[in-house]
C-alpha cells in the first residue's frame, strides 16, 4: 500500500503568501456581496482582478466573509478554468485550438510561442510576462486562427506575425 | 395520499413521496448508487431509471426524484432498462480500479453487488486510469479517490446532515475528486458519516484497512454508552474482538453517529483497563482474586454498619448503569447497606427534571422524541451547545434549518456553531438564561399572545405566574443580562408565531446552578403557548450519560424509589418493602453534595462508575472528605483519580460486554446485546448480587437482567408493558402501560397524569453576585470527550489530546497572549489552575471556556457549590 502511495504522488500545489494589508482590500468585495452566497462567482472574479490570482488566504477570507464553506469555494475555483490559484503573467495568451483555428494553422502559432517565450500550455514565463492557455473555441471562427491577449483579440493571424505581436506586450 | 401501480402492485403513498419511496413501500427493489433516505434526492447514478406510463404516454425517468402521482403505472424491469443499467455500470467500471480482492469495501460495496447482480462479464470500453494518491493524512478516515464513483453522498451528508461542509467536489472531469480545500487533512467533527455512506471504498475508516471485511465480521446490535441520545450501534466482531462500529440504517438514529459513538469505543480494549480487583494492602492497591475482594468489601461494610449503623454508609450510583443495574443497586443500598444516602455523582440535570419538570407536568422527562426536532419551525436552544454535547441531535437542527427553513434561537454564553445557522443569538452571561426565558414569557402574557381558555383547561397557576413575572420586563432583563430588549421581544415573537416550536435544554451538563429555574421557565413558556403534548414541540432535556433518564426512573436519588415514588410516602415505601421483603429507611437521605461535603457523618462510601474527584465542584473538599473516609470502594473500568484513593477497586464489564437496557433522553428503552466477554470480567449486576450474598442477604438474587426487568415491569408503572421479548422487536418509549401499548413518543398528548399541569411561579429577577474579576468562566464540552470513558480511548485522545482554555481573539490581544501560551486562571478565593490557551470562535469577549472533561486540567478546582457562576482572572505564566 505504501508503495502505491509513493507512486501515485499528487501534484504539489504552490501556495503564495499574501500580506495582511493586501488581504484587507478584500473587505470591500465582501461588503458588496455579503449575505448573498449565490454571488460567489462574481466575488471570485472581482478578487482575481484585484490580486491576479486566488491564493489560499484570499479564498479562505472570502469564504468566511460570505459564510460559504471554504471547501465549496475551492471546488468552484478549481472547476472553472477562468480562475487560477497560481500567479499568472501580466498578459494571458488564450490561443484557440478549436477545429477552425487548428486547420488554419494555430498549431504553428503555438509552436512559435512555446519556442520563443519558452512556456508550455498552462505555464507562466519566468519573467512574469506571459501565461499561456489553450482554449477550445472563442466563438470567432470567422477570424481563425485567433488569439486573445488580455482583452485584445488578434484574428486572421499569420504565424509569422506572432513574434511581432508579442513584442507589443511587455 | 396518491395511489399508483408499480410492477402490477398497487401502492398508496403520501403526496410528495418519490416513485422510489413508493416502490420501497411496495417491497420492490430498484437499484441505486447515489440514494440514501437521509439525503435529498440527487439523481446522479441513473440506475434507478424506470418506465412510467401516465396519461397514455410511456417515458423513462429516474425514480429517486420524480414524485409519485395518482394513476401512474411504473415498470421497474424491462429489457431496455436492464440494458441502460448495464451500460451505466460499465461506464462506471471504465475508470474504477478492479482491485476488488484487496479492497476493504469488498463484500460491502454496492457497485460490486450491482455488477454481480447485472452479470457484467466483460468491459467493452477502453479503460482509463486515475492517479490520485491514497490520502492517509486525516484522523480515522482514508481517501482513495481512484475508487470514487462521484455519487456525491459524502459531500451531501457532510452538508445536509452534519452541517460541516468539510468536503466538496474539486477539479473537473477525470481530475475531479472529493476533497477539502487545498487538499488539507480533515479538521471536522470526525463523525465518519462520509466513510460509512460511501457505496464503494473511496472513503473508508482507516482501522478497517486490513483488519476485517464485512462478511468476516460477526454483528451485534447494541446501544451507544456515551451520551443520553441512545443511538443504536452495530458492533462488528472478529476473533472475539470488536474491530468496527457502525449504526443500523433502520435505527432511531437512522444510521447517524458522532465521533464518540463511531470511533470512541477502543477504550474497551485499553491497556489501562482494570482486569482484576484491587485492594489496599500496606498502603498500596494490589491485585487480588474476586472472592478475596468481595469478602474484604463485605467485611468492611459490615463492620462500619455494626459500629455506627447504616446511616454512616453512603452510595453514589451512576448514569452509566443499565436500568437493571440501577434498580438492583437501589435495592442493594437501601436493604443491604441499609442507608438512605443514595445519589448520583454527576448529572446535575436531574434536579432540574425531578424538582423542575415533574411537579409541573407529571413525569421527570423530556416531552418529545428527538426526531421531531427536524419538523419544528423554531428551535430554542437554551445553553445547549448540541454540536459538542449531543452531535446527533444537532443533525436534527441542521435538517430543520437547511431543509425546512426553521430558525434557531440560541440563548447561550458560548458562540456555538449553531449560531451560524439562520436565526439569532442572545449572547447572555452564564447563569442568566432563565431570566431571558421569563422575559419572553412576560412579553407573551402582556401581549396576550396565547389561548387563555385552552390554557385554563390544561394548567393551573396562571395568575400566580403572571404576578411573579411582574418584574421581568424586557428592559430590566436586558439590563441584567446585556442582551438587547428588542432581541428578547423578537425571540419571544418568533417563538409564539411559529406553528411548531421546540425548546432544547442540556442544562446541568456544564453548569451547577439554575437547573430548576431554567427547567421551570422553559416548561412555563411551552405550557402557556400550548406547546406541550404536541408533536414537533415540547421541551427536550438531554442528559450527560447513556442512562441519565433511566437512573431517575430507577430512583437513584436520596428521596426517590423506582418509578418516581418518594421514599417519604408511606404507601410507596410499603410497596417496595413488600417487593424487596425488607424494611426501608423512612426518610430522604443526603444528596451527593452533602455526602461529599465531609460533615454528613459518612464513614464508608460505595462509588459506582463515577469519578467525583474530577467531576464535582469544590475539588479540594471532595478530596478531603474522600481521604477522611474509613472505607471507600470504587467500582469502575479504570483507575480514575477517585479509584486511586479507594481501599478497594472492583473492575466491571463495559457496555459491549453486558445485557441490559438503557433509557434514552427521549424515554426510549433499548436493549444492550453483549459481544464476547472474558469469563473473569463481572458486570455491575453480578457484583451487586454477589456482594449481597456475602453480606448476608442471599434473598437478593437475580438470574440475570431479564428477571430484573420483569420485576421492574411489575413495580414501575411507566415500564409495565416492557419486556425483553418486546424489546427484541424494537425500542419502546415509556410510558408503556401494558403488553399491547406501543409507548408514547409524545408525552401528555391525551392530558396530564394529574389531570392538569401546574405553572410554576418565577423567582425574583436579581443580578448574580459574582466576583469583580474580568472573565466569566464557562465550563465547556468538546465533542471528542465526555470525561469518564473518552480519556481512556486512544483514538479520541489522538484527535484531541489536551484541554485548552478557549478565548476570544481580542481578549488574547489585550492580554498579549499567543496561541499555546500557558495561563493561570484564578478565582477570588485564590484557587487556580494552569493550562494552555487557544484562540477560539466559540468564546465571546469576556469569557474563557475551559473543558470540563480533562482530569489534567482539574477545572473543578475553580468551581464551587456556593457560587454557580464563577469569574476568573487570566494571567500569563
Amino acid at each position: 500500500m505504501k508503495e502505491r502511495d509513493d507512486i501515485l504522488k499528487r501534484k504539489v500545489q504552490k501556495v503564495e503568501v499574501v500580506p495582511p494589508e493586501e488581504l484587507a482590500k478584500l473587505d470591500e468585495i465582501i461588503d458588496r456581496y455579503e449575505g448573498r452566497p449565490s454571488y460567489l462567482i462574481p466575488a471570485l472574479k472581482d478578487a482575481q482582478e484585484m490580486f491576479g490570482y486566488l491564493p489560499m488566504e484570499v479564498q479562505r477570507k472570502l469564504a468566511s466573509g460570505l459564510n460559504i464553506p471554504s471547501s465549496h469555494v475551492y471546488g468552484v475555483v478549481t472547476f472553472y478554468s477562468f480562475f487560477t490559484i497560481e500567479p499568472r503573467g501580466r498578459h494571458t495568451l488564450r490561443l484557440c485550438l478549436g477545429t477552425a483555428c487548428y486547420v488554419k494553422g494555430s498549431k504553428d502559432i503555438l509552436d512559435i510561442i512555446v519556442k520563443e517565450v519558452g512556456i508550455n500550455v498552462g505555464e507562466t514565463s519566468e519573467d512574469g510576462r506571459f501565461s499561456l492557455e489553450a482554449v477550445r473555441c472563442l466563438g470567432a471562427c470567422g477570424l481563425a486562427p485567433v488569439m486573445l491577449i488580455g482583452e485584445d483579440t488578434h484574428g486572421n493571424m499569420d504565424p509569422k506575425d506572432t513574434t511581432k505581436i508579442l513584442e507589443g506586450y511587455q | 395520499m396518491v395511489t399508483l401501480t408499480i410492477d402490477g402492485v398497487e401502492v398508496s403513498v403520501e403526496r410528495g413521496s418519490s416513485i422510489l419511496e413508493a416502490a420501497q413501500k411496495a417491497g420492490i427493489g430498484i437499484p441505486t448508487l447515489c440514494h440514501d433516505k437521509r439525503l435529498i434526492a440527487y439523481g446522479a447514478c441513473r440506475l434507478c431509471m424506470v418506465e412510467v406510463t401516465a396519461r397514455g404516454r410511456t417515458r423513462t425517468m429516474p425514480a429517486c426524484f420524480n414524485p409519485a402521482r395518482d394513476g401512474m403505472e411504473v415498470a421497474t424491469q424491462s429489457p431496455k432498462l436492464t440494458e441502460s443499467r448495464r451500460k451505466q455500470l460499465m461506464l462506471l467500471l471504465r475508470s474504477h480500479p478492479l482491485l476488488c480482492p484487496s479492497c476493504d469495501a469488498c463484500g460491502d460495496c454496492q457497485l460490486q453487488n450491482l455488477v454481480h447482480e447485472f452479470e457484467i462479464l466483460e468491459l467493452p470500453f477502453s479503460r482509463e486510469t486515475r492517479h490520485f494518491h491514497v490520502d492517509n493524512a486525516s484522523h480515522f478516515i482514508r481517501f482513495n479517490m481512484n475508487l470514487c464513483i462521484k455519487c456525491g453522498m459524502c459531500v451531501r451528508i457532510c452538508d445536509e446532515i452534519q452541517g460541516e461542509n468539510e468536503l466538496s467536489f474539486v477539479e473537473r472531469g477525470m481530475e475531479c475528486e472529493v476533497s477539502t480545500d487545498f487538499g488539507r487533512p480533515l479538521n471536522c467533527e470526525f463523525c465518519g458519516q462520509c466513510a460509512t455512506i460511501c457505496p464503494v471504498g473511496a472513503i473508508s475508516s482507516k482501522w478497517l484497512v486490513g483488519t476485517g471485511r464485512e462478511f468476516e465480521l460477526k454483528k451485534t446490535n447494541t446501544v451507544c454508552a456515551f451520551c443520553s441520545l441512545g443511538c443504536s450501534l452495530t458492533l462488528g466482531e472478529k476473533a472475539k474482538k470488536v474491530v468496527y462500529v457502525t449504526a443500523p440504517a433502520d435505527s432511531p438514529n437512522e444510521g447517524n453517529l458522532c465521533v464518540k459513538g463511531r470511533y470512541g469505543w477502543p477504550y474497551v480494549y485499553s491497556e489501562e483497563r482494570l482486569s482484576k480487583p484491587l485492594i489496599r494492602k500496606n498502603g498500596s492497591l494490589q491485585e487480588v482474586d474476586w472472592n478475596e475482594a468481595l469478602s474484604f468489601v463485605a467485611d468492611r461494610f459490615k463492620n462500619i454498619k455494626a459500629g455506627s449503623g447504616g446511616q454512616s454508609l453512603a452510595a453514589l450510583g451512576s448514569d452509566r448503569l443499565t436500568n437493571e443495574e440501577a434498580y438492583v443497586f437501589n435495592r442493594f443500598v437501601r436493604t443491604v447497606l441499609e442507608t438512605p444516602h443514595l445519589d448520583r455523582a454527576a448529572g446535575f440535570t436531574y434536579r432540574g427534571l425531578t424538582d423542575g419538570v415533574e411537579p409541573m407536568l407529571g413525569y421527570p422527562a423530556g416531552t418529545n422524541s428527538i426526531r421531531e426536532i427536524r419538523d419544528s419551525k423554531v428551535i430554542l436552544l437554551v445553553g445547549a451547545d448540541l454540536t459538542e454535547t449531543h452531535p446527533v441531535a444537532k443533525n436534527e437542527v441542521i435538517v430543520a434549518t437547511a431543509r425546512h427553513r426553521a430558525r434557531v434561537i440560541v440563548i447561550d454564553a458560548i458562540q456555538t456553531k449553531l449560531t451560524y445557522r439562520p436565526g439569532m443569538h442572545l449572547a447572555t452571561s452564564p447563569g442568566s438564561e432563565y431570566l431571558i426565558l421569563n422575559a419572553m414569557l412576560k412579553w407573551v402574557l402582556d401581549e396576550g399572545r396565547f389561548d387563555k381558555t385552552a390554557l385554563a383547561l390544561r394548567a393551573d397557576g396562571l395568575d400566580e405566574l403572571a404576578a411573579s413575572l411582574e418584574a421581568y420586563t424586557a428592559d430590566k432583563v436586558a439590563e441584567l443580562t446585556g442582551v438587547p430588549a428588542a432581541l428578547i421581544t423578537q425571540a419571544a415573537e418568533e417563538y409564539v408565531n411559529a406553528p411548531t416550536a421546540t425548546i432544547v435544554l442540556t442544562q446541568g451538563m456544564n453548569r451547577i446552578g439554575f437547573n430548576v429555574e431554567i427547567a421551570q421557565a422553559a416548561v412555563n413558556l411551552a405550557l402557556v403557548t400550548g406547546r406541550i403534548g404536541k408533536s414537533s414541540c415540547g421541551v427536550h432535556i438531554f442528559g450527560e450519560k447513556a442512562n441519565s433518564q433511566g437512573a431517575i426512573d430507577m430512583g437513584l436519588g436520596p428521596e426517590l424509589l423506582p418509578g418516581f415514588l418518594r421514599i417519604s410516602d408511606e404507601a410507596s415505601r410499603a410497596k417496595f418493602e413488600k417487593a424487596w421483603d425488607d424494611a426501608l429507611p423512612a426518610t430522604a437521605g443526603l444528596s451527593a453534595r452533602e455526602i461529599l461535603s465531609g460533615d454528613g457523618g459518612i464513614k464508608g462510601l460505595y462509588v459506582i462508575a463515577e469519578n467525583p474527584v474530577d467531576t464535582y465542584p469544590d475539588r479540594a473538599t471532595v478530596q478531603k472528605s474522600l481521604s477522611d473516609l474509613e472505607f471507600l470502594v470504587v467500582q469502575d473500568m479504570f483507575l480514575t483519580s477517585t479509584a486511586k484513593m479507594a481501599h478497594a477497586v472492583l473492575p466491571v464489564a463495559s457496555f459491549m460486554e453486558k445485557t441490559g437496557t438503557f433509557t434514552s433522553a427521549e424515554r426510549l428503552v433499548q436493549r444492550l446485546h453483549p459481544t464476547f466477554r472474558s469469563p473473569s470480567v463481572k458486570t455491575d449486576l453480578e457484583i451487586f448480587v454477589a456482594l449481597a450474598a456475602v453480606m448476608g442477604k442471599p434473598s437478593m438474587t437475580y438470574s440475570g437482567p431479564e428477571q430484573v426487568m420483569n420485576e421492574i415491569a411489575g413495580l414501575v408503572d411507566t415500564y409495565a408493558g416492557i419486556s425483553y421479548d418486546r424489546l427484541a422487536e424494537g425500542p419502546i418509549p415509556w410510558p408503556c402501560v401494558d403488553s399491547e401499548d406501543p409507548g408514547k413518543p409524545v408525552l401528555y398528548e391525551g392530558g396530564f397524569p394529574r389531570g392538569k399541569a401546574q405553572l410554576a411561579p418565577a423567582p425574583n429577577p436579581a443580578a448574580l453576585a459574582v466576583d469583580d474579576l474580568p472573565f466569566y468562566l464557562v465550563s465547556g464540552i468538546l465533542k471528542f470527550h465526555s470525561g469518564s470513558f473518552s480519556q481512556w480511548s486512544p483514538s479520541l485522545m489522538e484527535v484531541c489530546p489536551d484541554g485548552l482554555a478557549e478565548m476570544h481573539r481580542n481578549d488574547l490581544k489585550a492580554l498579549d497572549l499567543k496561541e499555546g501560551d500557558t495561563v493561570r486562571l484564578s478565582t477570588g478565593d485564590g484557587a487556580s489552575i494552569q493550562l494552555n490557551v487557544s484562540w477560539s470562535r466559540r468564546a465571546l469577549q469576556g469569557t474563557v471556556i475551559v473543558p470540563e472533561h480533562s482530569s489534567q486540567v482539574k477545572l473543578n478546582t475553580l468551581l464551587s457549590w456556593a457560587k454557580p457562576v464563577v469569574k476568573v482572572r487570566v494571567e500569563k505564566v
